[in-house]
């Protein structure tokens, strides 16, 4: 009964074997256009799958001043995203650093130029000055109250 | 992990197979070369992490799934399965004995001559006629197990079912394909 049933597998196996070498002689003569489809259909995958792995190695990671991409799946520590935003925070004070050494540069400017306006001898065109004429005219405590 | 070379080749190797597997299946060359560009798309979308080893197995899965997701889409799925037994009853004629054709022609093996293999080519289409009207379920078993080669196990993973069906399966799609060519007065 063993004997039987192995030999009608064998001979199954044989002749399935025997059909399928057919079918494979059938894939050399695919149409062009099937093959051609198939080629592109693949490469679309393989382009999917750069992406993929794109995705996953896009966790940039600073240290040490030196910009690394890690392929690494475990979510940046607290420490990882602080030192992230290190350059950024440096960038804004130096900016506003700036903006104030300026502030201070001008007003300095301009307070030596009224004192030494102040303090210079007047012209005599500057009575001539409509506005300054003006000026003297207006009592110098009113002067002092107008805003 | 597999490489992208490594997927390339195992894409390029498997994709003429599996586009002529779809084709028996869904009778429809658009619907099989979509079904193919699923399959693969799905295979690097989600298992592009695996070893290359594990990639044929997976692939043969998918490719079942995608072509069953295709058959639930046309709404066809019942029809599909609802002539299951029809080959089986008969296959099962009482004229059809195996052990009678190995003993009457226990030549089979040495009969494998040049003239053999080309009278085989010039019955592909035939074959492959046949293969298509086989039930889904005995033409699945027939091209894992037999055409890419995986073994009983493998094919039952594959197939979602057990060692036992696919055992049955393939013997009723050999009994079936074999009076169909009879039928047709080829050489089997």
């Amino acid at each position: 009964m063993t004997t039987n049933f192995t030999l009608r597998n064998d001979v199954e196996t044989q002749l399935a074997m025997r059909w399928v070498q057919g079918l494979d002689a059938s894939l050399e003569t695919l149409p062009h256009h099937v093959s051609e489809r198939l080629r592109v259909a693949r490469l679309k995958a393989l382009d999917l799958q750069r992406v993929q792995l794109k995705q996953t190695a896009s966790h940039l990671s600073i240290n040490g001043g030196v910009a690394t991409i890690s392929g690494s799946d475990e979510e940046p520590n607290l420490w990882s995203r602080l030192a992230s935003y290190l350059p950024l925070l440096v960038l804004l004070a130096g900016l506003i650093g700036i903006q104030e050494f300026q502030n201070d540069s001008n007003a300095h400017k301009m307070a030596n130029l009224d004192q030494a306006l102040l303090l210079d001898d007047l012209p005599p065109d500057a009575y001539t000055d409509p506005g300054f004429l003006k000026f003297l005219s207006v009592p110098s405590d009113a002067g002092q109250t107008q805003p | 992990m597999a490489t992208e070379q490594e997927l390339s080749d195992f894409l390029t190797s498997v994709e003429k197979r599996a586009f002529k597997r779809s084709l028996y299946h869904v009778r429809d060359e658009e619907a099989a070369l979509d079904i193919v560009q699923d399959s693969m798309m799905k295979l690097c979308e989600h298992y592009s992490n695996k070893s290359a080893t594990e990639l044929p197995m997976l692939f043969q899965r998918i490719l079942s799934n995608t072509t069953l997701d295709w058959f639930r889409r046309q709404k066809t799925k019942n029809a599909l399965f609802s002539n299951f037994n029809e080959f089986e009853n008969e296959a099962q004629g009482d004229d059809f004995d195996f052990l009678e054709i190995n003993t009457a022609s226990d030549s089979v093996a040495q009969s494998e001559s040049a003239e053999m293999v080309l009278t085989q080519a010039q019955n592909v289409a035939e074959i492959e006629e046949e293969i298509k009207k086989l039930p889904p379920r005995q033409r699945e078993a027939f091209l894992l197990r037999y055409w890419e080669e995986l073994d009983v196990s493998e094919t039952a993973a594959a197939m979602g079912c057990s060692v036992g069906s696919v055992k049955t399966h393939c013997s009723r799609a050999v009994q079936a394909l074999y009076s169909a060519l009879k039928a047709k007065g080829l050489h089997p």
